[in-house]
């Protein structure tokens, strides 16, 4: 009798153990990047969105976000939501999107932003949802939520252009005539952090000597594209563009390095340089020149009045096609646009969302920054199309890394063309 | 009979849990990347494409990857001869060679083999330096100021000798000491009775001291080919990470970049795989090129 009220007592208190597991609701696993923004951003909108739907979230930040959910992922551990966005170097979005293992969320564009009674769709502001970056396989259909954007294009030394006069450059020939005079100064016209923030630039670069169709063709890798006269046009650009360069900076185009880069602007060294609104944070300690005045631009434009372009650079939120509380994930993604969660990321963070109105009420640096769309220049959004996985090639590289060995003379602008072309045509075959 | 029964399982029994543990994490590890080095696989998904030695025959059009070839037998070759000679002279004064300070130039000598790669790979980056680097600090002394600075980083003819620069300095304590270990194995006899037949202290070292520590030295040159490979890899991850343009891409940052950012798995696995049999093939080769009848004491 005892021996079996033992038994009983044990089976009881083992119960009891999992009850609690079982009643409660499975928690919503957020992944989200921490970047300049910061983590807190996170948190506080998690607990925004606990506090609306009583469902608990289970949140993961970190720098190197790939480091820590790349290894759950593959022992099937997936995140519910994930804030990573493409063109990291790590890839892992990217991967995702080739393996197809992204949900489709276009039917949370219909659906309406948590704990309002506005659709999705309808906070999201224009073109954002339509981009290569958010529908990768061109159906249509979105796989990936615009999150935080950023323009990007030139800076310089507003400061400097004031003490010398000089004006600045509204075609690249003007440009070219501006690198002449800085040389007799001492000062390069051009450097840049890595040869990978020549993504934006040459994006930008691609509307701008062909329009959005060309654009899109040549992104697509359509046939012959790079042997027209627009391409051609933006090669010759970049190509000539590499002779401006300060000569040092590919001895520090790497990731751990770049800042000395981007110092070169604050310490005069060279005129402009590609980059998005988050470098005014990430050099916010650093030395400058007297004077010194963040100034941001569009590309030049091609042509004597023609269209100046300046890339737009977004985050991107996705949910994996593995999640296993979708339907939260997919209320979580709707909510991340709510007044509620844009205040949060915003005010704690400084991150701006694509949220239509949002840019009307900036200040200071982020007004400037943000306005530039108002003064002029187009916005570019788009990036080269997923494919199937190609064995060796990597296209980023061989069009954007190949800039280090034409700014050190090792490769000319002809092998740099023929190598691009050799990869866009085995892309293509692989076009999803 | 019983006995001898018994203790060949009390061998069995000691022995099979690091057999165990060598099958799961060597073995079946090491036939995996052979096995799934035929297959078109992206990482994630369970869409696998079974595609035979196809993967090997796009290796081997693969340019980017022969130029990561030729950076890993450049290294293996810059850095062994240079650390060797280096590493043997030095061993060689320390402990033929009495004089002051010996101690000290021990330590000094080892202590960059118990430093990080990265601390080394962020002290070199400092040195090699365009504007303010040590290095072209002194050569702005011979050149005036001015001139042209040397792009140690930069200059794709230059920077993977720079690489192994870096590599050297790191690896010359460690094989240091293991000679100095067998050298002080030679009795000095051998070195008396040289010096009473009037050999001189260069005469005495290839004539006793080399020939001596040879087994020695077989063995270093082993682990020179599999460290040359490993630590190139985490150099060149942090000083250059492949670049500028691919112009350092060492064998196992190709393979990395390969298996993770390019979404190609199954690729990188062949990498992997030819990676594995060139070090055990070079390896072997070396073995058989150096072996000499031994000579003891």
């Amino acid at each position: 009798m005892k021996k079996l009220m033992t038994i009983a007592l044990a089976l009881a208190l083992t119960i009891g153990l999992f009850l609690p597991a079982m009643a409660q609701e499975a928690p919503l696993k957020v992944a989200a990047i921490e970047t300049a923004y910061g983590a807190e951003i996170w948190q506080e909108v998690a607990a925004g969105f606990t506090a609306k739907t009583g469902i608990k979230v289970e949140l993961v930040t970190d720098k190197n976000l790939e480091d820590v959910i790349t290894s759950q992922m593959k022992a099937g551990d997936y995140p519910d939501v994930v804030m990573l966005a493409t063109g990291r170097k790590a890839a892992l979005t990217e991967t995702l999107i080739k393996e197809n293992l992204l949900e489709d969320l276009t039917d949370v564009l219909s659906m309406k932003v948590l704990g309002e009674e506005v659709l999705v769709k309808d906070k999201i502001a224009g073109g954002f949802t339509e981009s290569s970056l958010t529908n990768p396989y061109g159906d249509g259909k979105t796989y990936l939520a615009p999150m935080f954007y950023s323009p990007c294009g030139l800076f310089y030394n507003a400061g400097l252009f004031a003490e010398k006069g000089w004006e600045l450059p509204a075609t690249w020939d003007d440009m070219w005539a501006l690198g002449d005079k800085a040389k007799a100064e001492g000062i390069a016209l051009f450097a840049y952090p890595t040869a990978g923030y020549f993504d934006a630039f040459f994006y930008a670069l691609l509307f701008e000597v062909g329009g959005p169709e060309f654009f899109e063709k040549a992104t697509r890798y359509a046939e012959g594209i790079w042997d027209t006269p627009e391409a051609q046009q933006a090669f010759d650009i970049v190509g000539k563009l590499a002779t401006y360069t300060e000569a040092s900076v590919p001895s520090n185009a790497n990731n751990d390095n770049y800042l000395k880069n981007q110092q070169l602007i604050l310490d005069n060294k060279a005129l402009f340089m590609p980059n998005g609104t988050w470098v005014v944070g990430e050099m916010a300690d650093a030395p400058r020149a007297d004077g010194f005045q963040w100034g941001f631009m569009a590309l030049p434009a091609v042509t004597e009045g023609g269209d100046r372009y300046s890339y737009t650079w977004f985050e991107q939120l996705w949910v994996p096609a593995e999640a296993q509380n979708k339907e939260a994930a997919k209320q979580f993604v709707s909510y991340v646009y709510s007044d509620e969660a844009a205040s949060i990321f915003f005010e704690k963070g400084g991150a701006v969302q694509p949220i239509v109105g949002l840019a009307e009420t900036l200040e200071g640096d982020n007004k400037m920054f943000f306005s530039i769309y108002d003064t002029g220049a187009k916005a570019a959004l788009g990036n080269f199309a997923a494919t199937e996985p190609v064995e060796g090639v990597n296209f980023a590289d061989t069009v954007f890394g190949t800039v280090n060995s034409l700014v050190s003379g090792d490769k000319t602008r002809d092998q740099w063309v023929e190598a691009i072309k050799v990869d866009s045509d085995k892309l293509r075959e692989a076009l999803k | 009979m019983d006995r001898h029964k018994g203790r060949g399982w009390f061998i069995f029994w000691c022995s099979a849990p690091a057999f165990l543990l060598f099958i799961i994490f060597m073995v079946i590890p090491t036939f995996n990347i052979f096995r799934m080095s035929l297959y078109k696989w992206g990482g994630f998904s369970a869409r696998r494409t079974f595609i035979g030695l196809g993967n090997f025959r796009t290796l081997f059009e693969d340019m980017k990857f022969l130029q990561a070839f030729q950076n890993t037998v450049l290294l293996i070759v810059v850095v062994s001869v240079i650390t060797i000679t280096l590493a043997l002279g030095y061993a060689a004064i320390l402990s033929r060679i009495k004089f002051k300070g010996q101690n000290f130039f021990r330590i000094v000598f080892y202590i960059p083999n118990i430093l990080s790669i990265v601390i080394i790979s962020a002290v070199f980056s400092a040195v090699y330096d365009s504007h303010n680097g040590l290095l072209n600090g002194i050569l702005a002394l011979f050149k005036g100021e001015g001139a042209q600075p040397v792009y140690w980083l930069g200059n794709q003819n230059i920077i993977i000798y720079s690489l192994a620069g870096a590599m050297i300095w790191q690896a010359i304590g460690y094989y240091m000491v293991m000679y100095m270990a067998s050298m002080a194995a030679i009795p000095e006899s051998l070195y008396e009775s040289a010096g009473l037949e009037g050999a001189g202290k260069l005469t005495q070292f290839f004539q006793i001291t080399l020939p001596l520590i040879w087994n020695n030295l077989r063995t270093t040159l082993t682990f020179f080919i599999i460290s040359s490979i490993n630590m190139s890899f985490m150099f060149v991850k942090v000083m250059t990470d492949g670049g500028p343009d691919g112009s350092t891409e060492v064998f196992l940052s190709y393979m990395y970049k390969q298996a993770y950012t390019n979404s190609t798995y199954g690729y990188g696995m062949a990498i992997g795989v030819v990676i594995f049999i060139f070090s055990f093939a070079l390896s072997g080769i070396v073995n058989l090129v150096t072996r000499r009848e031994t000579l003891e004491v």
